[in-house]
């Protein structure tokens, strides 16, 4: 009971933040529900089928929605489906930095020292990974009740717990695949290959709705057993033997990652290759790279820089050539393709990889944000930044520096996609405007300007909490372009949100004032930024 | 005034950090001359990092003043740094760079490193500077640690307990490497709470706890202060003058067994040897007291006694 004590005690900001999250997102959508779905039968079978048509730009990401005319279904598939992917990441993030971020804090070995079993430690922060989830997966449940009773409705509690149950489980089976794999790595390594490995899992089962060969994979992946359950919607399954397979997966990935576990050195992988014989070097590096401004910061990150771009244009060329697969069905359905052609003005496929495209690219660059900002609160808790304060350089010029290098890292990520894309369209026969495709591109790097700007203030502010902060923020901003219409917020207050301010720049073309304001934002931020980091004692 | 000034590497004037609780700095009022080696003495937690960490611009004082070289440390930070070499008490963490790009990249902020030192270094130390940090043992961080604060030849060197990691061979590389760095020119200002690291090199030592600066001193001075224990043992028909020893001024801890008298003199021997003076001494051993001894005898109280100045 200690054991597990403590680990509630390590995670439990990470539950805190993730309770709270789950609970907001969750109450959003219920109450979006009764303000936006009309409030007889034929209003809310018009939004269904308004709902089916959005959902089936998003296969790739969510399963499409069942009965979206009811608040259950409804939720089901705009809270619990984002939350599915949401709870996977922090199942993620927890494993990995239990078992191996730990590790190098030292927290593992003197966990150990006090006698307690390598199992043992394993099965507690597995117990509280799944007290903590199911606390945080009851959260988004209260907020569904609350959201229902707010609509003068009613839904069943065990519907609500059975879904709980169910998110819990695909949150601990995540944590527990998780924990196995950070076995073989090294500790640097460790949450890169595991995303790695969560992702394949989860665009085994997405992929697997528009490509047909994939459907005999999806076994392997534990968001098809996710999906088998949708107890919110009314009359709707709980898929007992799905659920049981995710939390005997968990189980098995736990006791086998235990194994491995037991059987390497802490702070080591479970295979390590030996290190060469090769005679010793007292020389500085010669590379060049290392005394120049800006170059130096982008040559130190650029096995991360270059798998970012990889790997968002690999995603990027992926899309593409999804496309015509996933719009064509559609415009084969008359009713659909006048529906379309109502909104859609010119090219569809255009217009639809435009839109499917760049909002992927947005969440994406948000992300290289965020890491970013971690990786600047890391560089003050790990000492990196009070050894580059004992240089020459004043504070204001290492913001400047890093603010520097990861423009030009974004812009990076930018045009290599952006030639992925024109590549791959014009392979798919896909006729795209270069000139908007090339002012979209590079609109991402304001963009992803303005959330670095906020994350460089907050780690000026309080390194610790800037990355649960700025993650907040940014899902907050990205849920004000979704819900923030529907309660009819001030422009104002949506035209704080990047996701608003970069809109759809391949159909409407790039907005000069929403540009500039993106600009004057990252500007203020960063300037801000400056000024705080002055103030603060470094490493505290 | 002036003249101190220009000849101090480091002066502060009631320099304060206050982080609540007592804990911090209170009024600091020290000058370390050029070309001197400063030891900064003091328990975990006296205050010396957070003297340090102000002095290098990393914390910012409460109130009153650093200055280095006449350079205000918060105000002229960057060109204190070009004058500075600093080794902090924790080692950063570079993760899975190689040494040599570490000292690459930092050398390259100062607008490059000494390669010649940069080698002497990595050589008398053994440190590789191909391996990756990560692969690299405590003792080794440290040693690169001690690398990126002497690479550029700097005019002072702050060194915040600097062979705590290290062992006893490299720690003596160490003291002969700060030798060097003093015969070129350098002052150093080193803290610590190893009281025979202080003895191998420094020429004066202040003494903080508790966040306040209880004494400045030379080494030798340090040494009149000291605690003498004393050992006496009389001849077997003498009279013991019990009484008269015991009021002898300085004398403290007095045990009597037999014919065995021991006890602990604060300062000069002669009241105890006046009081004795009569009597038929068979045998007296004075130890002197080393400098740790001195150091807990300090510290061993609740509050630090007012030393004779």
């Amino acid at each position: 009971m200690t054991a597990i004590g403590l680990a509630l005690r390590l995670a439990r900001w990470g539950i805190l933040g993730f309770s709270v999250l789950a609970f907001v997102s969750t109450l959003i959508q219920a109450l979006g529900f009764y303000q936006v779905a009309g409030h007889n039968a034929a209003d809310r079978l018009a939004f269904a089928r308004s709902i089916d048509i959005l959902a089936s730009q998003f296969t790739v990401l969510l399963a499409p929605p069942v009965r979206p005319d009811t608040v259950g279904g409804y939720v089901q598939y705009r809270a619990y489906g984002g939350l599915a992917i949401l709870f996977a990441v922090w199942a993620m993030a927890s494993a990995a930095g239990a078992f191996r971020g730990d590790e190098e804090r030292g927290l593992v070995e003197a966990a150990l020292a006090t006698g307690t079993g390598r199992a043992r430690l394993v099965a507690s922060r597995v117990v509280a990974f799944a007290l903590g989830s199911f606390l945080a997966a009851m959260a988004a449940g209260a907020a569904l009740m609350v959201g229902v009773w707010s609509g003068g409705e009613t839904i069943a509690f065990r519907g609500v717990l059975e879904e709980a149950a169910v998110l819990a489980a695909l949150a601990v089976c995540c944590y527990a695949l998780t924990l196995l794999v950070v076995q073989f790595t090294s500790a640097r390594a460790a949450a890169a290959v595991a995303g790695i490995v969560l992702l394949a899992l989860f665009l085994d089962n997405s992929l697997s709705r528009t490509f047909s060969w994939l459907s005999t994979a999806r076994w392997a992946s534990p968001f098809r057993y996710y999906e088998l359950s949708q107890p919110l919607v009314p009359g709707g399954t709980f898929d007992g033997r799905a659920t049981l397979i995710l939390v005997g997966g968990a189980l098995v990935a736990s006791v086998v990652g235990a194994v491995a576990f037991g059987l390497r050195d802490v702070g080591s992988p479970l295979v390590r290759p030996l290190l060469r014989d090769r005679p010793p070097s007292y020389e500085s590096s010669r590379v060049t790279w290392w005394r120049i401004p800006v170059l130096r910061g982008l040559y130190e990150h650029r096995l991360g820089i270059a798998a970012w771009t990889a790997g968002v244009a690999a995603l990027a060329a992926v899309m593409v050539s999804m496309t015509k697969s996933i719009v064509q069905p559609l415009l084969d359905i008359p009713a659909l393709a006048r529906f379309f052609g109502s909104f859609v003005h010119g090219a569809v496929f255009a217009s639809f990889l435009g839109f499917f495209w760049f909002t992927t690219a947005q969440l994406l660059l948000t992300a290289f944000a965020i890491v970013q900002v971690a990786r600047w609160s890391a560089d003050d808790s790990e000492g990196r930044l009070g050894e580059a304060l004992s240089q020459p350089v004043s504070r204001a010029g290492v913001v400047i520096e890093r603010t520097a290098a990861l423009t030009v890292g974004v812009a990076i990520i930018a045009v290599v996609s952006a030639a992925a894309v024109g590549y791959a369209s014009r392979a798919q026969g896909i006729d795209l405007d270069t000139t908007r495709l090339v002012e979209a591109s590079m609109l991402l790097v304001p963009f992803t300007l303005v959330f670095a700007g906020v994350g460089a203030l907050l780690a000026a502010w309080n390194p610790r909490a800037a990355v649960g902060l700025l993650g907040g923020i940014a899902f907050g901003s990205y849920l004000a372009t979704q819900v923030g219409p529907f309660f009819r917020w001030p422009d104002w207050a949506l035209d704080l949100s990047p996701f608003k301010l970069f809109g759809n720049p391949m159909s409407d073309g790039v907005d000069g004032r929403n540009l500039a304001l993106m600009l004057l934002l990252a500007l203020v931020c960063f300037g801000a930024s400056i000024l705080a980091i002055q103030r603060r004692d470094v490493g505290a | 005034m002036l003249r101190e000034m220009a000849a101090a590497a480091i002066r502060t004037s009631r320099l304060s950090k206050d982080y609540g609780l007592g804990r911090g700095l209170f009024d600091l009022d020290l000058t370390v001359r050029a070309q001197e080696v400063f030891g900064y003495l003091g328990p975990n937690g006296a205050g010396k990092s957070t003297t340090i960490r102000v002095l290098m611009g990393m914390a910012r004082p409460t109130s009153g003043s650093a200055f280095i070289f006449g350079l205000d440390c918060m105000r002229d930070s960057v060109a204190v740094k070009r004058k500075v070499g600093y080794l902090p008490g924790d080692v950063p963490q570079f993760g899975s760079l190689r040494g040599s790009e570490v000292v690459a990249y930092f050398g390259g902020m100062r607008g490059g490193a000494d390669p010649v030192m940069v080698r002497r270094i990595a050589e008398r130390f053994d440190l590789d500077l191909s391996r990756r940090f990560r692969e690299y043992s405590t003792g080794n961080k440290q040693k690169l640690g001690i690398l990126l604060a002497f690479m550029h030849r700097p005019d002072l060197l702050i060194l915040d307990e600097p062979t705590g990691r290290l062992d006893p061979l490299n720690q003596q590389e160490f003291y002969s490497l700060l030798n060097e760095a003093r015969a070129e020119g350098a002052t150093v200002f080193l803290s610590s709470h190893i009281l025979s690291e202080v003895e191998h090199v420094c020429d004066r030592v202040g003494i903080i706890r508790s966040g306040r600066l209880v004494r400045v001193a030379q080494l030798d001075e340090l040494r009149h202060i000291r605690v003498h224990r004393v050992e006496v043992e009389f001849a077997p028909d003498a009279t013991i003058p019990e009484a008269r020893i015991r009021a002898a001024a300085g004398v403290e801890d007095l045990t009597l067994s037999d014919r065995r008298l021991t006890c602990t003199v604060r300062g000069s021997m002669e009241p105890l040897l006046a009081a004795i003076r009569d009597v038929d001494v068979t045998d007296l051993v004075s130890t002197e007291p080393s400098l740790e001894e001195v150091f807990l005898s300090y510290y061993g109280e609740a509050k630090p006694k007012a030393l004779p100045s």
